[in-house]
C-alpha cells in the first residue's frame, strides 16, 4: 500500500471540504495511505514567490524537509501548492547556493532539505501509483459517456520541465469513469485565479472565456483538481449573469467527486451539494 | 592534346576550378586582374562555417602545405596551371568548344619566382608594396605611377635580382576549349545611401572594411581601433540591408551579410574587448545551420534592434550619435558609438556586364544566370561556358567551392 | 520616458529618443543572475510569448516588449510597470518560447526586484499581511461544513508559527513592517 505525506495547503480545507473528503475516500478505497503532515502551513502561493522569493523557497523547502523525515512523497490536491512545492524542489535540486542558504534556516528546527520526497499532485499519484487498470476494477457505476471538459490548471501543466505532468494523465482518469473527454479550444488557458487580487474584472473575464469555450464545445460538466481553479470556474459563474448577462449552468466537479460517484459512493459522500453551480444532475448519468 | 580551359578570376571559386582541373590533367589558364589571387576572401580572418582560416576548409585538408597555404602549394607545384596576374581578357571569339581569347597580360615588373619578400625595395621606394602577407604569388608589387628615384636603387640592391622596371605589357592570344567565369562580387561602397553618411566620417565603414580591421595580419594587427584616432573602439553598431532588398539599389537579399555580420559581432565580443555591440536589422537571415551564429551573438550580449536608423549625427571626429527607431517597442533609441558598420550590398563586379554581353549570357540582377533557367545546372552559363562562385550571385565560400567543383566535373565529363 | 534634461526649449526635431547611455545596461545581467534568468539573452524578439499570452491584449507593454526592455536596460520602466503584476503566471509564454527564455519566471524575478524597492500593488501587500499575521491565506471559518463531510473541524497537523517566523525574517517582514 503506497503511503504519502498529505499536504492540504490552506484553501482546500477552508473552502472545499467536499474535495478533501472525496479525495480521502477514493484514496482509501484504492489503497493509498494519506497521512496529514504535521506542523505545516500555507505554501505562500505564487504571490509569495513574487514578492519574497527566499521566504517562499524556505517555507516550501521546510514542508519538503518535514516529509523527508519519513521519506514518503508528498501529495497535494491543490495546483498552487503543487506548483510551489515542485518548483522549490526543482530549484533547490539545481541551485546549491540556495539549498545551503535554506538549510541554514531549517537547521534551527532540526530539518534539512535533501530532495528525497517528491512533491506530487494527487491525481498524478493516483494515475502513476495505482494505475488505470486498478481504478477500472473499482468502477461500479460508470458514467454514460457524458461529455466532461477538463480544466487542467496552468500550474500542473507548466512549466513542463518542472511539473513533469502531462494532460493524458487527467484525460485517462476521466475516461476511466466512463465519461467522454471534451476537447475545447481554450483547454490550455488560465482560469484567471492569480490576477484576482489585482484585477478582478480581468480574472472574471478569463473564467468566463473558459466556460464559454467549454460549453460551446459541448461539455455538460467540467472538472478541476484545484481549489483556486474551482473557485474561478464554479463560484464565478454565479456572478456572470450580472456582469456579462450570460448563464452557463455548467456544473464544475472536483475530480475525486466524479471518481467517487463512479466507484459507487453516494452524493453526500462526495459533498455534491456544496458545489456552487448545482451538480446533482451528474447522478442521472451514472449507470449500474 | 585538347586546348586549355580559360578561367577568369582567381578568387576561391576560380582557383578551386583551376586546381581541380589541373589535378585531373587539364591545362588551365587563370586570368586575374589583381596582383594576387584570393579575391575577396584574402583578408577575411576567420570564416564561417568552420571558424577556420579561409584556405583550410575541411575538404582541402588532404593537400600538403601549412595553414592558409592550400593554393600556395598548388600554385607552386602544379605545372598544369598558368596564372596570369595583373591581366584581363580583352576579347573572346568563336564558340562551342573552340574559343580564341585575347588576354592583356600586365607587365611583369617583379619575377615572383625570384622575389623572397625581403622588403628591401619597399624601403627604397613607395612604388613597391606588399598587397598582403598572404598574397599569392608571394611577391611584392610595383606601381609605375608611383615611380621615384628610389626604384633604381631597389633594382640594384634586390638580393635576387627580381625587379625589371622595363617590363612591358603583352597581348596573348590563346585557343581555349571552355571558359569559366569566376569574377566574383564587389561590396558596394554605400556612398549613395546618404542616410548612413558613409564617406563623411572616418568611423563609418563597411563589413569588408571591418574584416580588414579584424584581420590579425592587417594594418592594425587585428586590434579593434577607431580609424579616426587609432584609439580602441568600444561601442560598435552594425546596420543590415544597406542597399540590399531595396528597390532603389539592389532588390535582392545579399544572402550572406547577416551571417558575416554575426560572425563579426561574435569576434568583437569574444576576442576583442568591445563593450557594446548592436545590430540594427529588418530580418536576420541566417540560413541552414548558421543560425548558431545568431544565438551565440545573443548569448554574447550583442544587442539586436529591429528597426531602422533614423539619423546619424557625428558628435565629433571620433564619436557618432545614432538614433534608431525600434519597431518592436515603437520607441526611438539613441546610441553613441565609436564605429558604425554598414552591411552593404554585394553587387556584380565592374566589367561583369561586358562579359555577359559579349558572350550573350543570361543575366539576373547583374550577375550571371544559368543558360537553362529551369535546369539544375546552375553552373552552365552557355555552350562550353561556365560560371561558379559569386559570379552567380552572393554566396559563401563552401557554396562557391561546390560550384567550382561542379564546373570541373562537367568539363571533365565533356572531355571523356 | 526619457530623462528630463535641462534643455534650452524643445529639441530641433520632434523625435526625442531614449538615451541608451542613461539606461541601466547592467539590468540584463542582474536578471540573468537571478533564478531561471540565464536564458534571457537568447530572446530574439519573435513575439511568440505575446502571441501565447491570453491577456497581453490589454497590456501597454507586451511580454516580448518587457523582455526587450530588460535587455535594453529599461529597469525603471519594467519594475514600475503594472504588467508584471497582472501576469497570470500561467506560463503559456514560457512554454512556447522558441529560445527557451523563461519568460514567466523572469517576470517573477522582476516582481522580486520591484518588491525590494517597495513597488508592490496594495492588494498584494494586503496578502503579504495576511500571510504574516495568519500564516495562511485562507482560514477555516465554516468548520461545520468540514464536520458535515466527516472531517476534523480543524485541519490536522496545521501549525502556522514556523511559517510566520520564516517570512518575518525574509522580505515579507520588511514589506509588512514597512507598511505599519
Ligand atoms: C565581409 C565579408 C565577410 C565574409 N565572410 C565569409 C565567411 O566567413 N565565410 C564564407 O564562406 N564566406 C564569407 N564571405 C563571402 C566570400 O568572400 C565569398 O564567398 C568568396 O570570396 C567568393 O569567392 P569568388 O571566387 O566567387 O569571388 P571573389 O572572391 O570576388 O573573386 C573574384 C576574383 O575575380 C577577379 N576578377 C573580377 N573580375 C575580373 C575580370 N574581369 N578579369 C579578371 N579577373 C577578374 C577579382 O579580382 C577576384 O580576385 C564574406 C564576404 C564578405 C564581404
Ligand atoms: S627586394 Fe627583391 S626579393 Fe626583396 S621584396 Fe623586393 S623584389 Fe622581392
Ligand atoms: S543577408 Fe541579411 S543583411 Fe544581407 S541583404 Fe539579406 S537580410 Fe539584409
Ligand atoms: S517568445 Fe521567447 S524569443 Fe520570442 S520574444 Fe518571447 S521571450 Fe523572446
Ligand atoms: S505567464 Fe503572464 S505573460 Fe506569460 S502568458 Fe501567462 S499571463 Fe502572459
Amino acid at each position: 500500500m503506497p503511503s504519502y505525506n498529505l499536504y492540504m495547503g490552506c484553501s482546500v480545507p477552508a473552502n472545499y471540504p467536499n474535495y478533501e473528503a472525496a479525495m480521502l475516500k477514493v484514496a482509501k478505497e484504492l489503497g493509498m495511505e494519506l497521512e496529514y503532515m504535521e506542523g505545516v502551513a500555507c505554501c505562500g502561493s505564487p504571490n509569495l514567490r513574487a514578492i519574497d522569493f527566499m521566504g517562499w523557497l524556505t517555507v516550501n523547502a521546510r514542508t519538503i524537509a518535514i516529509a523527508e523525515k519519513n521519506g514518503h512523497d508528498i501529495v497535494t490536491p491543490c495546483n498552487g501548492c503543487f506548483a510551489s512545492l515542485k518548483d522549490v524542489y526543482h530549484h533547490l535540486k539545481h541551485d546549491d547556493a540556495h539549498k545551503k542558504q535554506v538549510n541554514a534556516v531549517l537547521k534551527k528546527e532540526g530539518l534539512e532539505f535533501k530532495g528525497i520526497s517528491k512533491p506530487r499532485h494527487f491525481v498524478e499519484a493516483l494515475y502513476s501509483d495505482i494505475g488505470i487498470e486498478e481504478i477500472q476494477k473499482k468502477i461500479t457505476k460508470p458514467l454514460d459517456g457524458v461529455g466532461i471538459a477538463i480544466h487542467y490548471g496552468c500550474h500542473v501543466l507548466r512549466p513542463k520541465d518542472v511539473t513533469e505532468f502531462s494532460p493524458e494523465i487527467y484525460q485517462e482518469l476521466v475516461k476511466v469513469t466512463g465519461a467522454t473527454v471534451i476537447d475545447y479550444p481554450l483547454w490550455k488557458q488560465c482560469c484567471g485565479a492569480t490576477v484576482l487580487p489585482v484585477n478582478e474584472e480581468l480574472a472574471i473575464r478569463l473564467a468566463r472565456d473558459k466556460l464559454k469555450s467549454m460549453t460551446e464545445a459541448g461539455a455538460v460538466f467540467a472538472t478541476v483538481a484545484c481549489p483556486a481553479c474551482g473557485n474561478q470556474l464554479d463560484l464565478q459563474q454565479l456572478g456572470l449573469k450580472e456582469s456579462y448577462g450570460e448563464e452557463y449552468n455548467l456544473p464544475v466537479l472536483l475530480y475525486p467527486q466524479i471518481l467517487g460517484l463512479a466507484m459507487g459512493m453516494d452524493e453526500d459522500d462526495v459533498g455534491l451539494s456544496m458545489n456552487r453551480v448545482p451538480a446533482g444532475s451528474i447522478i442521472e448519468h451514472l449507470t449500474e | 592534346m585538347s586546348d586549355p580551359v580559360l578561367i577568369i578570376g582567381a578568387g576561391v571559386a576560380g582557383l578551386t576550378a583551376a586546381v581541380e582541373l589541373a589535378d585531373s590533367g587539364v591545362n588551365t589558364i587563370v586570368v586575374e586582374k589583381l596582383p594576387t589571387v584570393g579575391g575577396n576572401a584574402l583578408d577575411l580572418y576567420k570564416a564561417f562555417p568552420t571558424d577556420d582560416c579561409f584556405y583550410c576548409f575541411e575538404g582541402n585538408r588532404w593537400r600538403p602545405g601549412i595553414r592558409k597555404c592550400f593554393y600556395r602549394s598548388a600554385l607552386i607545384d602544379q605545372p598544369n596551371m598558368d596564372l596570369k596576374i595583373n591581366s584581363y581578357v580583352e576579347q573572346i571569339t568563336g564558340n562551342s568548344g573552340k574559343f580564341e581569347a585575347t588576354i592583356h597580360v600586365g607587365p611583369e615588373y617583379i619575377d615572383a619566382k625570384k622575389c623572397i619578400m625581403c622588403g628591401l625595395c619597399i624601403e627604397y621606394s613607395s612604388a613597391f608594396s606588399l598587397v598582403s602577407p598572404q598574397c599569392q604569388p608571394q611577391a611584392v608589387t610595383y606601381d609605375p605611377d608611383k615611380a621615384d628615384e628610389g626604384d633604381k636603387k631597389a633594382v640594384e640592391e634586390c638580393p635576387t635580382k627580381a625587379i625589371n622596371l622595363d617590363a612591358q605589357p603583352k597581348k596573348e592570344t590563346v585557343s581555349v576549349s571552355d571558359v569559366v567565369i569566376a569574377t566574383g562580387y564587389h561590396e558596394m561602397k554605400p556612398v549613395n545611401v546618404d542616410e548612413y553618411s558613409y564617406g563623411k566620417h572616418p568611423n563609418i565603414v563597411t563589413q569588408l572594411e571591418l574584416a580588414q580591421i579584424l584581420d590579425p595580419i592587417g594594418a592594425t594587427d587585428g586590434k579593434l581601433l577607431r580609424p579616426s584616432d587609432g584609439k580602441p573602439a568600444k561601442r560598435v553598431m552594425m546596420v543590415q540591408c544597406v542597399g540590399s532588398r531595396d528597390e532603389n539599389y539592389y532588390p535582392y537579399c545579399s544572402k550572406i551579410c547577416c551571417v558575416y555580420a554575426l560572425k563579426h559581432a561574435n569576434i568583437l565580443t569574444e576576442e576583442r574587448d568591445a563593450s557594446q555591440v548592436s545590430v540594427v536589422y529588418m530580418d536576420i537571415r541566417t540560413y541552414d545551420s548558421h543560425e548558431r551564429y545568431y544565438r551565440e551573438a545573443r548569448e554574447n550580449g550583442v544587442e539586436f534592434v529591429r528597426g531602422r536608423v533614423a539619423r546619424v549625427e557625428p558628435k565629433d571626429e571620433n564619436e557618432l550619435d545614432i538614433i534608431v527607431y525600434d519597431s518592436l517597442l515603437d520607441k526611438y533609441l539613441k546610441f553613441t558609438v565609436d564605429l558604425f558598420v554598414l552591411s552593404s550590398a554585394l553587387e556584380p563586379p565592374e566589367g561583369m556586364d561586358n562579359i555577359i554581353d559579349s558572350l550573350g549570357l543570361n543575366v539576373a540582377s547583374g550577375f550571371i544566370a544559368p543558360a537553362d533557367l529551369v535546369s539544375e545546372n546552375e553552373v552552365v552559363a552557355g555552350d562550353h561556358i561556365y560560371a561558379c562562385g559569386t559570379a552567380l550571385g552572393p554566396a559563401e565560400v563552401p557554396e562557391s567551392v561546390t560550384q567550382a567543383r561542379a564546373v570541373a566535373s562537367k568539363i571533365l565529363q565533356n572531355r571523356k | 520616458m526619457t530623462e528630463a534634461d535641462e534643455k534650452d526649449g524643445p529639441p530641433v526635431v520632434l523625435v526625442d529618443p531614449i538615451d541608451m547611455s542613461k539606461l541601466d545596461s547592467e539590468f540584463r545581467n542582474e536578471i540573468k543572475s537571478m533564478p531561471y534568468g540565464d536564458e534571457l539573452n537568447a530572446c530574439f524578439a519573435c513575439s511568440t510569448c505575446t502571441a501565447a499570452c491570453p491577456i497581453a491584449n490589454v497590456w501597454t507593454y507586451k511580454p516580448h516588449q518587457l523582455i526587450r526592455m530588460i535587455i535594453l536596460g529599461m529597469r525603471e520602466e519594467v519594475l514600475s510597470s503594472d504588467e508584471i503584476w497582472l501576469c497570470l503566471t500561467c506560463f503559456q509564454c514560457q512554454e512556447r518560447c522558441p529560445q527557451k527564455v523563461r519568460v514567466t519566471d523572469i517576470f517573477f524575478d522582476c516582481k522580486n526586484l520591484a518588491a525590494e524597492e517597495s513597488k508592490i500593488p496594495e492588494t498584494i501587500v494586503g496578502l503579504a499581511k495576511t500571510l504574516m499575521e495568519k500564516g495562511q491565506l485562507y482560514e477555516v471559518t465554516a468548520d461545520w461544513e468540514r464536520e458535515d463531510m466527516d472531517l476534523e473541524p480543524a485541519v490536522p497537523g496545521l501549525s502556522t508559527n514556523e511559517f510566520k517566523d520564516i517570512i518575518k525574517a525574509t522580505r515579507t517582514g520588511k514589506i509588512v513592517g514597512g507598511e505599519e
